[in-house]
């Protein structure tokens, strides 16, 4: 009796309680750059002004974190712009639902799941943030690759992000690895290695310590290299000439979610053409063909055809395969 | 006449009775609350911790963890820097809070402002001061014409110092502000010199207190990931071990394994403690007179210069930030603006109003159960006291990611009624109280200690039960410690950021989180902005309370000195 009162109070409370959670909006969890989220989302907002859109933003590995902690019970309805690598992780995927989205069918099969559980219209490219004004001081040479890195002049001037802490670590790690063979580029890493000052937990961070002159290079992203050269810090933005590192933004709709025609409306507004436009106007990397590049990412050094600077980058197998990878990068170079 | 004394001996056999249930309910309200929201979401840690990859259970992981070695470089840096800040911190913490409460200077109020900042400034604006200041390109490094370089070992110490020194003032103040003046007197008129009554009088009385803040600086240091990850380098820690497992790695049962490891040497450094403490039961005077300190110039001058050559380290630490948030770009073009409070991104400043709300929550409900706690402990036998201690000083031995994510694994699981408390800003006061649990306990407990049993047996005597005794005798004897707790408990709450970035939600983020997702997206500068608003938002809130505190004691306190 007392047992039945019980649970009826509590279901009673649970029903007020999450009433207000459970309302029309949209809770979304993205990996988005803050800057972009506004301008996307301000879109979003015009074009769908009935959708409701609670947005959460964490770094990848954050986010990661909180997904798997919340896996018995999901928050999100939707992903959106998370790291594709982190997205295949078999945890993560059996917590999405295979859903069609009108438009994804344009992407390339690299760029979508066979079973329509994430796809991926848009990316972000890896740099090396050169602090100039240091290069000058030290009269270093303008590195132009991996190569030029394991030169003994750039001894303690250089920063990398630890891959098994950093997306960004492993994104460049598996670019050499990808792009010289597994052989060859571990050669390259630990030649480099000597070199490193630190490999750091976050992955903008070698691009922030570089800019303000503590580090002359950064092995970073190349979206903080392009912002910090138009806040006027005196970087240079290199792409190694192995081959830069990237990777995917993917998306999807959580399978447990209770509103998935409108996480359908919504992804399916960012594979629209006003958003596809959108992102070509921020975006390193848009995976839909043709466009033109930006006037920002131009005048910060981007090549017009990305394709040429990018590392021939398989994402099922850098997926499939980063456990090893990480825990023989461990072995080899952790500090 | 026989008849009323047997009346009186059964009233008071009631009333023994009912403070007895009183003294129970005071230790069992804050139990039940550290048994939910600590205990059990720990229960989950472990039972993690013990889940293998294929879903049985079994100590696999452990064996893996105690076999890599990374672990045990880890173990090793782990504690030496826990050892090196523990000795640097208690030493200086102690000669801070000698000099406020046992020296006679110009200028405490300034040293009481100052060495609080660490604790009220976000974790970011200690890093970016450090490296300002002290980085490769930092404004030493430019002075001196030679790079210093800090990142590692004796960054971390710096750090770490910073961060867990004004907790160890806060732990020793409490029982130097307790210290009777009379005996002081007495060794005066006796003829003890001031270096005799030191060491003959002090520093065995505050030697409770010295130990406590030993082993919460040390528990502190070993569980930070902030400094770590930011000035350490390359030197890894256990908190950044777990780290890597988590975030980096995504297996949560091994980050889980080392975040229960962490609890081992809190428990043996407690125990140890504890057998000390033994020896050290039951001296105090009856009542206390409040010493105040005539000018010895041999003492205060050297206490002077020490006190504030480190209040001028911190100043300079947490100034070099303030200022460089209103430069244009640090260090290349230092021309100010006010371009950077302009923040739109990451949610603006809205975040800021309701952490106030919520560290408000924290600090006075958090305040009453720790009285209320230590109150009943009083009454209460050795075993179960015993208990209930080390479990009341456990929870700063678990690093703020552990907890937040202890929190999310137990709360957010519809098998229980407390799944109503995710996602709401009540969870967040709460995992922010008990993260800094430890802190709050033993500050209150190193007052509770020096709190004359004669005076409550005297009270006893008179009739008084145990709620009036409460409120009339304790209450205002530990004030001080209250207040200080209080204090301590909102400060931390307004910016601790590594236990809620876990809890926060698409509808509700904390000043902290924002400070993050700020810094996240490159916008240092703006980042540091926030900090400085945020920073100035606790400094008049705490002006605000401290204010309408010496209003309410006024009146009072004037007429009992009259």
């Amino acid at each position: 009796m007392n047992n039945n009162i019980f649970k009826l109070t509590a279901s009673a409370i649970a029903i007020c309680a999450a009433a207000p959670v459970f309302a029309d909006a949209l809770t979304v969890y993205t990996s988005l750059e803050e800057e972009e989220i506004a301008i996307y989302l301000d879109a979003a907002k015009a074009a769908m002004p009935d959708l409701e859109i609670d947005l959460l933003r964490q770094s990848t590995g954050k986010l990661g974190a909180r997904l798997l902690a919340e896996a018995g019970n999901p928050q999100a309805d939707v992903i959106w712009g998370w790291a594709v690598t982190a997205m295949m992780d078999p945890q993560v995927l059996e917590l999405l639902a295979p859903v069609e989205i009108a438009g994804t069918e344009a992407l390339g099969p690299k760029f979508r799941d066979p079973d329509g559980r994430w796809f991926a219209q848009i990316g972000y490219m890896g740099a090396f943030c050169v602090n100039t004004a240091r290069l000058a001081d030290k009269g270093l040479p303008m590195p132009t690759s991996w190569a030029d890195l394991a030169a003994p002049e750039f001894k303690d001037e250089i920063l990398m992000p630890d891959p098994n802490e950093s997306g960004t670590g492993y994104l460049h790690v598996n670019a050499v690895l990808q792009a010289l063979g597994l052989e060859e580029g571990w050669k390259l890493l630990e030649s480099v290695d000597p070199n490193m000052a630190q490999y750091t937990s976050s992955g903008s961070k070698p691009c922030k310590s570089a800019r303000t002159g503590e580090y002359t290079v950064g092995i970073s992203l190349a979206f903080t290299a392009m912002q910090s050269i138009e806040e006027g810090y005196p970087l240079a933005m290199v792409f190694p000439s192995e081959g830069v590192g990237y990777e995917l933004e993917a998306s999807g709709i959580m399978a447990s979610s209770d509103q998935k025609d409108d996480a359908k409306r919504f992804l399916e507004w960012t594979m629209s053409d006003e958003a596809i436009a959108l992102f070509r106007e921020h975006k390193a990397l848009v995976t839909v063909a043709g466009g033109e590049l930006s006037e920002t990412a131009a005048n910060a050094g981007l090549p017009a055809d990305i394709s040429t600077v990018l590392a021939p980058v398989d994402f099922i197998e850098s997926a499939g395969r980063q456990n090893e990878i990480k825990a023989e990068w461990r072995e080899k170079l952790g500090r | 006449m026989t008849a009323a004394s047997t009346n009186a001996t059964a009233k008071r056999g009631m009333r023994l009775d009912s403070d007895k249930v009183l003294a129970a309910a005071c230790v069992a309200i804050p139990l039940i609350g550290l048994t939910l929201f600590f205990l059990y979401p720990m229960a989950t840690v472990f039972l993690r911790s013990i889940t293998t990859a294929d879903g049985s259970y079994g100590f696999a992981n452990y064996t893996e963890v105690l076999a890599s070695k990374g672990f045990w470089r880890a173990t090793q840096n782990s504690m030496a820097m826990g050892v090196a800040t523990t000795i640097v911190s208690v030493f200086l913490g102690f000669i801070i809070a000698h000099g406020l409460h046992r020296c006679a200077f110009r200028g405490k109020w300034m040293i009481r402002g100052v060495i609080v900042l660490p604790l009220l400034a976000p974790s970011l604006v200690q890093a970016l001061g450090l490296i300002f200041l002290l980085g490769r390109n930092g404004l030493v490094s430019r002075a001196i014409g030679t790079e210093v370089d800090i990142y590692g070992f004796w960054g971390l110490l710096i750090a770490n110092t910073l961060y867990a020194l004004p907790q160890a003032v806060m732990i020793i103040g409490a029982s130097l502000v307790l210290l009777d003046a009379r005996t002081y007197e007495a060794a005066e008129v006796m003829g003890a010199k001031p270096s005799r009554q030191f060491r003959d009088l002090t520093l065995p009385a505050i030697f409770f207190a010295l130990l406590n803040s030993a082993f919460v600086v040390f528990i502190i240091t070993i569980t930070d990931f902030g400094n770590a990850a930011v000035i350490g380098g390359d030197y890894s820690v256990l908190a950044t071990e777990i780290y890597t497992q988590v975030i980096g790695l995504r297996n949560f049962n091994m980050g889980a394994v080392v975040g229960i490891m962490l609890l081992l040497p809190t428990v043996i450094s407690y125990v140890i403690e504890r057998q000390s403490m033994k020896r050290q039961q039951g001296r105090h005077a009856t009542n206390v007179q409040r010493f105040v300190p005539s000018f010895y110039a041999k003492r205060d001058i050297p206490m002077a210069a020490a006190c504030f050559a480190v209040v001028a380290m911190i100043l300079a630490v947490i100034g070099v930030v303030i200022y460089a948030s209103f430069v244009k770009l640090w260090p290349y073009n230092q021309s100010l603006t006010f371009k950077h409070f302009d923040i739109t991104l990451a949610g603006g400043y809205d975040s800021l109003w309701i952490t106030i709300a919520i560290s408000l929550g924290a600090a006075a409900g958090g305040t009453f159960l720790i009285f209320l706690m230590a109150l009943g402990l009083r009454r209460l036998s050795g075993g179960i006291s015993q208990m209930v201690q080390v479990l009341a000083a456990m929870p700063a031995a678990v690093p703020g990611i552990v907890l937040g994510l202890a929190y999310i694994l137990t709360f957010n699981s519809t098998s229980t009624p407390l799944y109503l408390l995710y996602g709401t800003a009540a969870l967040i006061g709460i995992i922010n109280f008990y993260h800094y649990h430890t802190q709050a306990f033993l500050t209150v407990m190193t007052g509770f200690r020096q709190f004359p049993m004669a005076l409550e047996e005297a009270a006893t005597t008179l009739g008084a039960g145990l709620g009036r005794t409460a409120v009339n005798v304790i209450a205002p004897f530990v004030a001080p410690m209250l207040v200080a707790v209080f204090f301590f408990l909102f400060m931390r709450s307004m910016v601790t950021l590594s236990a809620v970035v876990f809890l926060t939600t698409a509808k509700l983020d904390v000043a902290a989180v924002t400070i993050m997702r700020l810094d996240d997206a490159g916008l240092t500068s703006q980042a540091a902005a926030f900090s400085t608003c945020v920073m100035a938002v606790v400094c008049l809130a705490l002006g605000g309370m401290k204010l309408a505190i010496i209003l309410m004691t006024w009146a009072p306190q004037t007429s009992k000195e009259g």
